[in-house]
């Protein structure tokens, strides 16, 4: 199939390729497969608890090439954005900026899904690490 | 759509004869080849249930029987009309019963029907451990092509031969768990429909073939990947 040539400069030139530590309370882990294909992706990010703000973003992905174009794309985006900037990312801008077709929308989702499962796992970590505070500002 | 009974579409009537049809190949009246009635589904082109447990044999015997009354040399003397009819029926005919022989295709084909498997819908996440087992299996993957572009030594190649080959054995006795599987939740789906269960209960085991589906397909790489990258080794 005819590949955009951003997905190709992308699935060329992925940028941001690798892993942030894992066990690092401010970086989350999003890991996520697409069940159409058996891809998986990885992305992880190092967000700053003060500013919200994402300082770094990784990614692997084993998958096909808009799926690494995808999570290219997603990583470019979301470093120096805040987290809820980053949520407001959506699958159809990445399938909007790769021109991606129909056949290959599911791989943008996974790239949509993985920043969300990286936010998530950060702010699970974040609570796990300050219950305290937490309840307290609760009451 | 509604969830699947059986769904021989019976409105249409005869572009001869005009008498009812009930979705048949031919008239039943004057023996004309009929046009596919909307929404005919493979189960019903086939005249049966949309049942997932079927006789291989007596699918294959029909198979056999309407290629050859369908089979457009039949219809050379024919109206071109009959003539394409002929045509798109036989080629419905081939994908009907390459879709309905597979087990697997069979399920989601099913599902299909119901609108469960659009392309790009969210959908539910794999359990998290065998999304992690994908992972790491890629990797391995990929350290074993690496080692060998590299020309790595003897020793360090066969180590991690050995590690893939346990991982195959493993990948392979999950995929055919998880076929089992499918299989169990296909004689509950039959079940249900003989027993007329309710939407809600027949929706419940789609939703569970369609998770089954996908964890599948997760599995079936990974004994797909291990397998050629221990050919190319
Ligand atoms: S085909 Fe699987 S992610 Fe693109």
């Amino acid at each position: 199939m005819a590949y955009s040539d951003k997905v190709v400069d992308h699935y060329e030139h992925p940028r941001n390729v690798g892993s942030l530590p894992k066990d690092d309370p401010n970086v989350g882990t999003g890991l996520v497969g697409a069940p159409e294909c058996g891809d998986v992706m990885r992305l992880q990010m190092k967000i700053n608890p003060e500013t919200q703000v994402i300082e770094e973003a990784k990614f692997k992905t084993f998958g096909c090439g808009s799926a690494i174009a995808s999570s290219s794309l997603a990583t470019e985006w979301v470093k120096g954005k805040t987290v809820s900037e980053a949520l407001a990312i959506s699958n159809t801008d990445i399938v909007r900026e790769l021109s991606l077709p129909p056949v290959k929308i599911h791989c943008s989702v996974l790239a949509e899904d993985a920043i969300k499962a990286a936010i998530e796992d950060w702010k699970k970590k974040k609570e796990v690490s300050a219950p305290a505070a937490n309840a307290t500002a609760g009451n | 759509m509604s969830a699947a009974t059986t769904t021989a579409a019976t409105s249409a009537n005869c572009g001869n004869c005009s008498a009812a049809t009930g979705g048949a190949h031919f008239c039943p009246a004057c023996g004309k080849i009929q046009p596919l009635p909307r929404g005919t589904d493979y189960f019903a082109f086939f005249g049966l249930p949309q049942k997932l447990t079927l006789d291989l044999e007596q699918l294959e015997q029909k198979f056999h029987s309407l290629s050859w009354k369908l089979h457009p040399d039949h219809f050379a003397r024919a109206s071109e009309d009959e003539r394409q009819l002929s045509l798109d029926r036989s080629s419905q005919l081939n994908d009907a019963y390459r879709t309905l022989r597979d087990p697997v295709a069979r399920v989601e084909y099913l599902l299909g029907l119901a609108g469960m498997r659009k392309e790009g819908q969210k959908k539910q996440q794999a359990p998290p451990e065998l999304l992690e087992e994908v992972f790491e299996l890629n990797e391995s993957l990929d350290e074993l092509r690496e080692t060998r572009a590299s020309g790595g030594t003897a020793a360090t190649m066969s180590g991690l031969r050995a590690k893939l080959e346990t991982a195959q054995h493993k990948f392979e006795a999950s995929l055919a768990a998880v076929d089992l599987e499918l299989a169990r939740v296909s004689t509950e789906w039959d079940a249900a429909l003989d027993s007329s269960a309710d939407d809600a209960a027949k929706k419940k085991l789609m939703e569970k073939m369609n998770e089954v589906l996908n964890r599948r397909s997760y599995i079936r790489n990974m004994v797909n990947g291990v397998r050629q990258e221990l050919a190319g080794a």
